[in-house]
């Protein structure tokens, strides 16, 4: 009886769940398994989807030169971007922990989250614009030549990583501040009295206890990185020569502009596929 | 009895305001694709279509590359942005025509009132879904003649001339490039690259490659007109690095660059439109330009008054617009010179012998637009790319198409 009345307290979160995350879920995955004629054919779009050079260009990909397709940008986003802002609001957080004003100074970093996506992509358009952009202004201090590096292939991916780091510092800065509040302050000053100087406390003791929270901004941090859309669209729109083309935009474009909802949806079944690759070991070992 | 005095009181008082509601003027939805100072020229024409129709119009902004994303899942829903929208990207049409989601137009346009072709460029089995607004030659590159004078340049009457124009203008102190690239989401530079396909490859050339029927060999000339003409010149340094196509029009008219391919629409746009001038390269037959098309959304609650609205803007809508500057009839009754201001009289006259060629990315559409649009940033940054741009173009060409006949 009492296990009745749980789940009649759970249904209706349950109901929303299949209806809004569950039902889509499994339509995405029975769509991507037929053709746009209505023919069930399961592996014909995964197989023309990865062998799309917008998705994977492997000559690119040798010669190391962009476009290398969405699934590699994507993959350069995760592994540049996700230990930039891990460390830097790790540090952040370590530095800012005891400085007067310092709430002040993570509220400002924080704002970044708070920004749309697209005002984000909007912005870091105009930072790295030759004429405008306060990174020529820099670049033409230490002796170099503007331009707008957003324009070039071998040059866009990476300005709108770099740039997208100020957007998300503020996650892992927070997350990273209130786990420090929860490490007890005996285990600092026991670590003083030990001897231990402050680089050795913050390698034995904070970046250990703070682990939980790690594992928390790296799934986060990948998760976003993988369903990254706004920023990307509103700064290149995936140019320039799809050379910051990452997997939403890939889903966007195959569903809308070439209309083909099948293969829009093998995009986002790798994309789920990926996300849970990477989170579900993570989340477990965590516990 | 003090209830029911209370009653009629309220009755009384309210019968009136159910009354205004019914005689309420219709307020209609009108998404177009224009901000900042081409809004400003559109004002006129909205103001004076709610007098001469009667309704209030609540006018929005969506450029194309937003609609594409919207209307097929509004349609989904049954609905639409607008009431009457600049929603006329042929792919667009083409899913609206399958799905039933605009208004069939056929009854209140005659396609004798219009620049021949324009109406039929958004007919499908009979069925006008576009009704015709201004179009926006794209006429050549255009020059400010007090620069010219200043400099001693006289606009090229051959290539040769065209090339040593450059050469001495890239030679003059300030001069960054001489040709500004505009950029934004790709079509300055699309529209630049257009204009060579034309002066190189003809009339024909576009026209074919328009209208999906290029054979084999138009794609070779293509690639011989991008590997031979184009890279050359980008190589060159004849073009600027592309910038958002407003910066880089301040930047033409300050001096940093000598010449701008654009449209007319940038004569509303500067300071003193009579020190503009125009020319073609040299020996170009034909004119691109592109029609800004209205439909009306089935879905809307308000059918007859979108479509008097649509027929309105496609007719009168052009004379007042045209008056404003910047735009050119496709309305013929609005074509008169005299009600051109004068920077745009020159071109209205050039486009007269000149063959008209509805603009590539614009007729073709869809997956092709935005490749090309794509493909071209990448060109002019990265001219060793063309292999690979002309490769992704054609693709995207022969899937929207159906592929070279």
């Amino acid at each position: 009886m009492q296990t009745l009345r749980r789940f009649t307290f759970v249904l209706p979160t349950l109901a929303l769940v299949f209806a809004f995350a569950v039902y889509p879920a499994l339509q995405t995955i029975r769509l991507s398994l037929f053709l746009p004629t209505g023919e069930f054919a399961p592996l014909a779009n995964y197989a023309e989807v990865l062998s799309d050079r917008r998705v994977l260009n492997l000559a690119g990909l040798s010669q190391g030169r962009f476009p290398m397709g969405s699934l590699v940008h994507t993959f350069i986003w995760i592994v540049i971007h996700l230990p930039i802002t891990a460390l830097l609001g790790l540090v952040l957080a370590v530095l800012l922990q005891n400085v007067r004003g310092g709430g002040f100074i993570k509220s400002i970093i924080f704002m970044g989250m708070v920004i749309p996506g697209a005002v984000g992509g909007l912005v870091v358009r105009f930072l790295f614009e030759r004429d405008l952009g306060i990174v020529n202004q820099l670049v033409v201090l230490l002796g170099g030549s503007a331009r707008t590096w957003t324009a070039y292939p071998d040059t866009a991916l990476l300005s709108l990583i770099f740039g997208s780091v100020w957007l998300w510092t503020g996650f892992s800065l927070v997350l990273y501040s209130s786990g420090l509040g929860t490490i007890p302050r005996d285990y600092f000053d026991a670590a003083k009295v030990d001897g231990a100087n402050e680089l050795q406390i913050f390698g034995r003791i904070t970046v250990p206890l703070l682990r939980p929270i790690t594992v928390v901004v790296v799934v986060m941090s990948i998760i976003w990185a993988l369903k990254l859309f706004d920023y990307v669209y509103a700064a290149t729109m995936g140019g320039p020569g799809r050379a910051t083309q990452v997997l939403a935009l890939e889903i966007w474009h195959l569903a809308f502009v070439r209309g083909n909802f099948n293969q829009a949806a093998v995009v986002a079944v790798l994309l789920g596929v990926i996300s849970l690759t990477v989170s579900i070991p993570m989340l477990r070992r965590r516990r | 009895m003090l209830r029911r005095s209370f009653g009629l009181l309220l009755l009384a008082f309210l019968l009136p305001l159910g009354s205004a509601t019914a005689q309420d003027e219709v307020t209609l939805t009108l998404v177009h694709p224009w901000a900042g100072a081409e809004r400003a020229l559109f004002e006129p024409v909205l103001r004076a279509a709610e007098e001469a129709l009667g309704i209030t119009i609540d006018d929005t902004v969506l450029r194309i590359e937003e609609h594409m994303v919207l209307l097929p899942t509004q349609w989904a829903a049954g609905t639409a942005p607008g009431d009457v929208m600049f929603a006329g990207e042929p792919g667009l049409v083409r899913q609206a025509h399958a799905g039933g989601h605009y208004v069939d137009l056929r009854l209140v346009l005659d396609a004798d009132d219009f620049t021949p072709g324009v109406l039929e460029a958004r007919t499908i089995e009979g069925m006008v879904y576009g009704a015709p607004f201004t179009h926006k030659p794209k006429p050549g590159f255009f020059y400010r003649v007090s620069f010219f004078e200043e400099h001693g340049l006289t606009p090229p009457t051959t290539w040769g001339e065209f090339i040593e124009l450059l050469d001495t203008m890239l030679a003059i102190d300030g001069i960054d490039a001489p040709i500004a690239s505009g950029n934004g989401a790709g079509w300055p530079l699309a529209d630049t690259a257009e204009h060579f396909l034309v002066a190189f490859g003809g009339p024909q050339l576009q026209m074919e490659l328009a209208q999906g029927v290029a054979p084999e060999f138009a794609w070779d000339l293509v690639g011989a007109i991008y590997r031979d003409v184009l890279v050359p010149m980008l190589e060159a340094g004849y073009f600027a690095e592309p910038l958002e196509w407003t910066t880089a029009l301040e930047r033409w008219w300050r001096g940093d660059h000598g010449i701008y391919f654009m449209g007319t629409w940038i004569l509303g746009m500067i300071d003193d439109p009579d020190d503009a001038a125009v020319f073609t390269i040299p020996g170009t037959l034909g004119i691109t330009t592109s029609v800004d098309y209205m439909v009306v959304n089935a879905y809307s609650d308000h059918l007859d008054e979108a479509i008097e609205l649509a027929a309105w803007l496609a007719t009168e809508g052009q004379r007042l617009q045209v008056q404003e500057g910047g735009h050119i009839a496709t309305y013929h009754p609005a074509t008169d010179p005299d009600l051109y201001p004068p920077a745009e009289q020159s071109v209205v006259e050039a486009m007269e012998g000149a063959v008209f060629l509805t603009g590539l990315h614009d007729t073709v559409g869809g997956e092709f637009r935005e490749t090309l649009l794509d493909q071209l940033q990448l060109l002019w940054v990265a001219p060793d790319a063309v292999d690979d741009v002309l490769l992704n173009v054609r693709e995207a060409w022969e899937r929207v198409t159906g592929g070279s006949q």
